[in-house]
């Protein structure tokens, strides 16, 4: 019982501190690491599928990494954050985050708390007061747009992007 | 009216469900809907479900509202609101700002947190979408709160789940109904030339890979970071497959790490020189 409270707790620290600091990922696919974050900069090293990267900074669609094989920049869409893609035979849930595989901690407490799981989803009530309470806080097209005033955010055209297949 | 209201009730079940894009739930629907023909040729041995379908067959925004609404209610029968007015505010404010870059700015978008640790979003049509405080509290700041938004904007304007129950009907039903359900209908005319191609294509991850497209080029255009949605994608694919938190989501979706793949692809260098704000200082956050 007492190692279960531990366990919690050491989960609830972890949830606290979730940011950058000495974030480590794995190369989806080969792919070069740059000197600059631009396409046309100096290739500085390569990656190959499955390389350990440690993630040091972003810049838009770019991260600053430092590899095996070098250090650089390499497009984000080339990594996933944390280790390898983990198979189902792992021990999961709260073993997992015992045993220090959750990495930067970035897992929810399951323990205590309900899920959203098919069943209770097929056995749903229709809730109209929760449901008009959901509609209460509706937000207007004016409205949303002095929000974005506030922000500093201004629409920009983009046209959508194609299946690339 | 009172079969009508039973069976919308049952449809949104199941569509509350199929949200989520399961096959289970895909059959609980089509059993559903089976059953509710079979009642409605009881009642009224004729023609009473030609009007029952003929809400879907050519589906008014009216109508498409109407189903998202009732389908909202019943997912917020499972799982009521996160009790935080300010927090509800500011994700209708971040949502209709994203949605108001679409294709359809006016519909009645509404969106809200529910409360579930569960890592998951779901969308209803008519403008309704919904995300988890368990997906919220893994987001760090607005671009990427927009991101998923984005997405679920994205299965909304594209009608996808309309799609599914589309698909559903034509499935369930004798050619006799569909017969008459077609009647100048050309929506319900193209639905039936493609056949049955079209009903595997519903079962299939293109949505998802296309709302993803979706959800990047909305942020975008709202201003945004366009690289926030694959960032949350990243963190989601750290998840271990049979971590629960994540099951229903992994099970109804692509893994993230094809879903990223697939958004490299097709996001190629277009947005490598696109700076967007994150405003991760005015992101919301809420209590543990």
């Amino acid at each position: 019982m007492n190692l279960v409270k531990t366990v919690l707790v050491a989960l609830a620290l972890a949830l606290m501190h979730p940011l950058w600091a000495a974030e480590t990922g794995t190369a989806l696919k080969a792919d070069e690491i740059k000197a600059e974050p631009f396409r046309d900069a100096g290739t500085v090293a390569t990656l190959s599928a499955g390389d350990k990267v440690e993630i040091l900074k972003k810049d838009g669609g770019w991260l600053r990494v430092k590899s095996a094989s070098g250090s650089g920049w390499v497009r984000m869409l080339s990594i996933r954050k944390g280790a390898a893609r983990k198979g189902s035979g792992e021990a999961a849930g709260l073993l997992g985050v015992a045993s220090g595989r959750a990495g930067t901690g970035k897992v929810v407490a399951t323990t205590g708390v309900r899920g959203l799981n098919e069943e209770e989803l097929k056995s749903a009530k229709f809730d109209e007061s929760e449901l008009k309470l959901a509609e209460s806080y509706a937000t207007g097209r004016p409205e949303a747009q002095k929000f974005a005033a506030q922000g500093k955010l201004a629409a920009r055209k983009f046209d959508y992007l194609p299946d690339a297949e | 009216m009172k079969t009508m209201t039973k069976w919308l009730l049952a449809t949104g079940f199941a569509l509350a469900c199929g949200a989520a894009w399961s096959f289970d739930f895909e059959q609980e629907l089509k059993k559903t809907l089976k059953e509710n023909v079979q009642q409605q040729g009881a009642a009224k041995s004729g023609n009473a479900p030609a009007n029952v379908w003929s809400g879907l067959a050519g589906t008014s925004q009216e109508d498409e509202i109407a189903i998202g609404r009732q389908i909202s209610g019943n997912l917020l029968g499972a799982s009521h609101l996160v009790k935080d007015a300010r927090l509800q505010k500011y994700v209708n404010n971040v949502g209709r700002w994203v949605a108001s870059q679409s294709e359809r700015p006016d519909l009645p978008w509404h969106f809200g947190v529910i409360e579930s640790n569960d890592i998951n979003a779901f969308a209803a049509p008519g403008g309704y979408v919904f995300v988890t405080r368990g997906l919220y509290r893994q987001l760090q700041n607005e671009a990427e709160l927009a991101g998923v938004l984005a997405h679920e904007i994205g299965h909304v304007i594209r009608q996808h789940h309309l799609k599914i129950l589309k698909q559903s009907q034509l499935l369930d039903l004798g050619g006799k109904l569909l017969a008459k359900q077609i009647g100048g209908n050309d929506k319900a005319q193209k639905l039936i030339g493609s056949g049955a191609e079209v009903v595997a294509r519903s079962l299939d991850k293109n949505a998802e890979f296309e709302a993803d497209r979706i959800g990047v080029v909305l942020s975008a255009r709202a201003g945004y970071d366009a690289f926030a949605l694959p960032e949350v994608l990243q963190k989601i694919g750290h998840f271990a497959k049979d971590d629960g938190s994540v099951a229903l989501l992994f099970k109804t979706h692509p893994h993230p790490d094809d879903r990223l793949n697939k958004l490299g692809l097709a996001m190629n260098d277009r947005f490598d020189s696109v700076k967007g704000q994150s405003l991760a200082s005015r992101y919301y956050r809420i209590k543990p």
